[in-house]
C-alpha cells in the first residue's frame, strides 16, 4: 500500500467517523442554524454534491438519452421509495438498459 | 401499528440491514472495479471501503488521486464531503426520544446515508432504538459494502469487457449516487447553494480545469449558504 494513498484514507476516515460520532457526545446545540457558521456548515454537503453529480454527469452529456433516461428514473425511484440505494440502482439499470439499445 | 415496547435486539438490527445491504453490494462492486481501473490494489481498494466507508468520499478519492490532485486538496475536499454527517447523529436522538448513546463512538461509524434513513424508518414504524440494534443494522450494511468491494476489485477493471450494457449502468454509478443524495438533502434554503455550485463546476470544467472546479463549485456554494439572508 502506497504511504500516501495510506494516509489519505486514514485521514478521511477519521473525519468520517468524528462527523457521525462526535454529535452524540459533543453539545452541538451552540451551533445556531442561523449563525454564519451554522449556515457555513448546512451549505457544504449539498454545495459537494452538486458539484460532484455535475463534474461526473457532464463528461456523459454527449450520450443523450442514456444520461437522460438514467437521471429521470434515478428521480422517479426516489420520489417514488425515498431510497438513496434504489434510486441509484434503479439510473444505473436504466443507463445500462437503454445503453444496450440498438443505435446507442 | 402497535408500537414495540422491548428494544430492538443486535438480530433485529441485522434483519433491517438485508433491504441496505442488497442494495450496497452493486454500488461496493462498481467502486471496486473502478478503484481497479484507476491503478489501486485490492488492499488499497479495500482499505478505502474498511476505512473510510462512505460511498460518495471514496469514489471522489479515486477520481482525484487517479486525476493526479495534491493530497491535501483530496483530502481537504474529502473532509469537507462528510460535514453532512454532523446532522445524523442529532436527528436520529430526536426520533429515539432522548435514548442512551453511550456506545456511540463504535455503532455510529456505520451511520451512512442510507442506514440513517433505514434506521429512522424502522423507529417511525415503531421500533424501540437500541445501541444493539444500531450495530446490527451498521455491520449488516458495513460487511456488504466491503465484499462488494473486495469482489469488485478482485474482478478488476477488465472483468465487464464481455458485458458492455452492465459496464454502462455501472459507469453511470457515481453520478446517480450523487443525484440521489443531492434528492435527498434537497431543500428550498439550498437551492441557490445548489445552483451557485452546479453554475461554478461547469464554468470552470467547460474551461479545461476540472479538479479546480471541483473545488471551487463546493466552496462557491459553500460561501452562498453562509451569506444568504435568514429565512
Amino acid at each position: 500500500m502506497r504511504p500516501d494513498v495510506l494516509a489519505l484514507i486514514l485521514a478521511v476516515g477519521a473525519s468520517s467517523w468524528a462527523f457521525r460520532a462526535l454529535p452524540f457526545r459533543l453539545d452541538l446545540s451552540g451551533l445556531s442554524p442561523e449563525g454564519r457558521l451554522g449556515r457555513l456548515l448546512a451549505a457544504t454537503g449539498p454545495a459537494a454534491i452538486a458539484a460532484l453529480f455535475v463534474a461526473s454527469a457532464l463528461p456523459m452529456l454527449g450520450q443523450g438519452a442514456p444520461l437522460w433516461g438514467g437521471s429521470l428514473a434515478v428521480l422517479a425511484v426516489w420520489y417514488a421509495r425515498r431510497s438513496v440505494v434504489l434510486a441509484t440502482l434503479a439510473g444505473a439499470l436504466a443507463y445500462g438498459l437503454i445503453s444496450a439499445m440498438p443505435g446507442w | 401499528m402497535t408500537a414495540n415496547t422491548s428494544p430492538a435486539t443486535f438480530l433485529q438490527g441485522l434483519g433491517a440491514a438485508v433491504p441496505v445491504a442488497l442494495g450496497y453490494v452493486p454500488i461496493a462492486f462498481s467502486f471496486g472495479v473502478a478503484a481497479a481501473q484507476a491503478g489501486f490494489s485490492l488492499v488499497e481498494a479495500t482499505a478505502f471501503s474498511l476505512i473510510i466507508y462512505s460511498g460518495a468520499a471514496q469514489f471522489l478519492a479515486v477520481t482525484l488521486l487517479a486525476g493526479g490532485a495534491p493530497l491535501l486538496v483530496s483530502a481537504f475536499t474529502l473532509i469537507a464531503m462528510g460535514v453532512r454527517h454532523l446532522a445524523y447523529g442529532p436527528a436520529l436522538m430526536r426520533a429515539a426520544g432522548g435514548s442512551q448513546t453511550r456506545r456511540a463512538w463504535v455503532w455510529a461509524f456505520g451511520l451512512t446515508d442510507e442506514v440513517f434513513g433505514a434506521a429512522l424508518g424502522e423507529l417511525a414504524r415503531g421500533r424501540r432504538f437500541s445501541e444493539p440494534f444500531m450495530l446490527g443494522l451498521g455491520l449488516g450494511a458495513y460487511g456488504a459494502w466491503v465484499s462488494g468491494t473486495v469482489a469488485g476489485a478482485l474482478a478488476g477493471g477488465g472483468a465487464l469487457a464481455g458485458f458492455p450494457a452492465v459496464e454502462a449502468g455501472l459507469g453511470f454509478m457515481l453520478p446517480a449516487l450523487f443525484l440521489a443524495l443531492l434528492l435527498s438533502i434537497l431543500s428550498r434554503a439550498q437551492l441557490p447553494v445548489i445552483a451557485v455550485a452546479a453554475a461554478v463546476t461547469v464554468a470552470l470544467t467547460l474551461a479545461g480545469q476540472p479538479t479546480l472546479a471541483l473545488l471551487a463549485g463546493m466552496a462557491a456554494g459553500a460561501v452562498t449558504g453562509a451569506l444568504r439572508r435568514s429565512a
